[in-house]
């Protein structure tokens, strides 16, 4: 994998302040308080409806947030920065990719929306990354749901961004594409970028972080180093905190 | 400016790629044109009403018609694998997302009229040779704030349940100022007038085009958000 640029900003990678979050009466999240520093990998676990995704929609401003502050690679998300967007690569269960295009077409669009220089060729290079360019001029249509994360990996990191969100990148993948998806994130992460990944998967998402952290209800439940976490005992862990959590409400 | 306008040409580009390898648009707006241009030929009697005087008006019905089915499928296209969330991702500035998606719309109805118009010539046997520069100058005209207005509304509506009947009901009645124009200079083109004769349907529409694209530039960004 290619090597990513360094931030031109100091200080932490992410930073979260009392973040809120209204759609009408609910509050999807309650106040959420964190700081990633560069290079670190943050697994953040949660049942469905906990507010992980609206949390990285809020990180990569595609999400206002109603109340609270947050800064990605230094940049105020609220204002949406051209430059804080070139900064971000987002991994998503929806793929980003256009269906009837093939991988190059896509990937080299995405290049040409982000301002790569020589589109064409970068685009070829994290194809190969990701193991596809001997399907780069077939249909997407075409592909199985393996080979679209791995291309979404590759417009994910298109235009060599610093940080990377995964939002619960392992769905719907099989035991092979999962290993694949893993060895492709530990590449990333060796890279030095730093990333934001939610997930489902407990031995998945404990196997490459640097921080655990669970999300119940709008409110970050646990925030742990992963060497303070049992991985054996995790899953009861995780049980108990979120029974915990709800009780508390 | 340089990059503003590589993003605007990539996603034209995009558009054009897709509609090539689909052929889903272009073949539905057009048969879809002519089988409305069709209905109206045998519900009506030309040889008792002027071809001249009904002609223009089923000209614009099909091609607005058609054009409906155009641009409902615009950013449904986007919609699919949240591709349009891929793009609000980047940092595109979101008044190219539109004048790409905008021009993407005009070029495939402009294409698609330049094959309905020698229909049109011989479904009602009007001579549209002589007239065909004016001509031309309408349809462009009309086709403009058609897609101008049409590509706003149709990313408004994108998100709804129910956008295949909410973009014509929010449409049709926003057009009706380009609609009338056009449909007027067209008729008085195959009566044989000039375009210097009716420089207030000339300035009526363009008036319509540029405040059409005007407040698309100023709404685009609070209708993509969120």
């Amino acid at each position: 994998m290619t090597e990513s640029k360094p931030s031109p900003n100091p200080g932490p990678a992410i930073q979260v302040q009392g973040i809120r979050k209204h759609f009408g009466h609910l509050e999807a999240l309650r106040g959420i308080d964190f700081e990633l520093k560069k290079g670190e990998f943050l697994s953040l676990f949660g049942p469905n409806g906990a507010g992980k995704t609206t949390l990285i929609g809020i990180l990569s401003a595609l999400t206002r947030p109603s109340s609270g502050t947050a800064t990605v690679a230094g940049y105020d998300v609220k204002e949406a920065d051209p430059e804080m967007r070139r900064e971000i690569g987002v991994i998503s269960h929806a793929s980003f990719l256009y269906a009837d295009l093939s991988p190059l077409e896509n990937i080299r669009f995405y290049a040409t929306m982000y301002g790569v220089d020589q589109a064409e060729e970068r685009a070829i290079e994290v194809i190969d990354e990701v193991g596809l360019k001997p399907r780069m001029h077939d249909r997407v249509r075409t592909f199985s749901r393996g080979m679209l994360q791995r291309l979404s990996i590759a417009r994910a990191i298109v235009h060599n961004p610093s940080i990377l969100f995964l939002d619960e990148p392992y769905t719907g993948l099989d035991q092979h594409a999962s290993e694949i998806l893993k060895e492709q994130l530990q590449a990333l992460h060796t890279d030095q970028r730093t990333i934001l990944m939610t997930t489902h998967d407990f031995s998945r998402g404990l196997e490459m972080c640097d921080r655990v952290a669970i999300m119940v209800r709008g409110k970050l439940a646990l925030w742990e180093t992963v060497s303070n976490i049992d991985p054996a005992g995790f899953e009861r862990q995780y049980l108990e905190t979120v029974e915990q959590a709800k009780e508390l409400r | 400016m340089n990059a503003y306008l590589s993003q605007v040409k990539a996603i034209v580009w995009k558009d054009f790629v897709t509609e090539f390898k689909t052929r889903e648009l272009f073949s539905s707006m057009f048969v879809f044109a002519i089988l409305v241009m069709l209905i109206f030929i045998f519900s009506i009697n030309l040889s008792v009403v002027g071809a001249n005087q009904v002609g223009p008006g089923i000209l614009w019905v099909a091609i607005l018609f058609a054009g409906t089915l155009g641009l409902n499928r615009s950013f449904t296209l986007e919609k699919e694998n949240g591709c349009l969330q891929g793009l609000m991702l980047a940092p595109v500035d979101r008044s190219a997302i539109y004048f790409g998606k905008m021009l993407s719309n005009l070029s495939f109805l402009l294409i698609m009229e330049t094959f309905l118009l020698p229909v049109f010539m011989i479904f009602f046997n009007v001579d549209i040779g002589s007239h065909l520069g004016p001509l031309l100058i309408v349809v462009f005209m009309g086709t403009l704030g058609f897609s101008a207005l049409g590509t706003l509304l149709s990313s408004l509506s994108s998100n709804l349940k129910t956008r295949e009947i909410m973009l014509p009901i929010l449409l049709y009645p926003l057009i009706v100022p380009i609609a009338i124009g056009s449909v007027r200079m067209t008729g008085q083109i195959l009566d044989g007038k000039s375009l210097a004769d009716m420089m207030n349907w000339v300035g009526l529409i363009l008036c319509f085009d540029i405040i059409f694209i005007s407040v698309s530039i100023m709404t685009i960004d609070h209708i993509l958000e969120e």
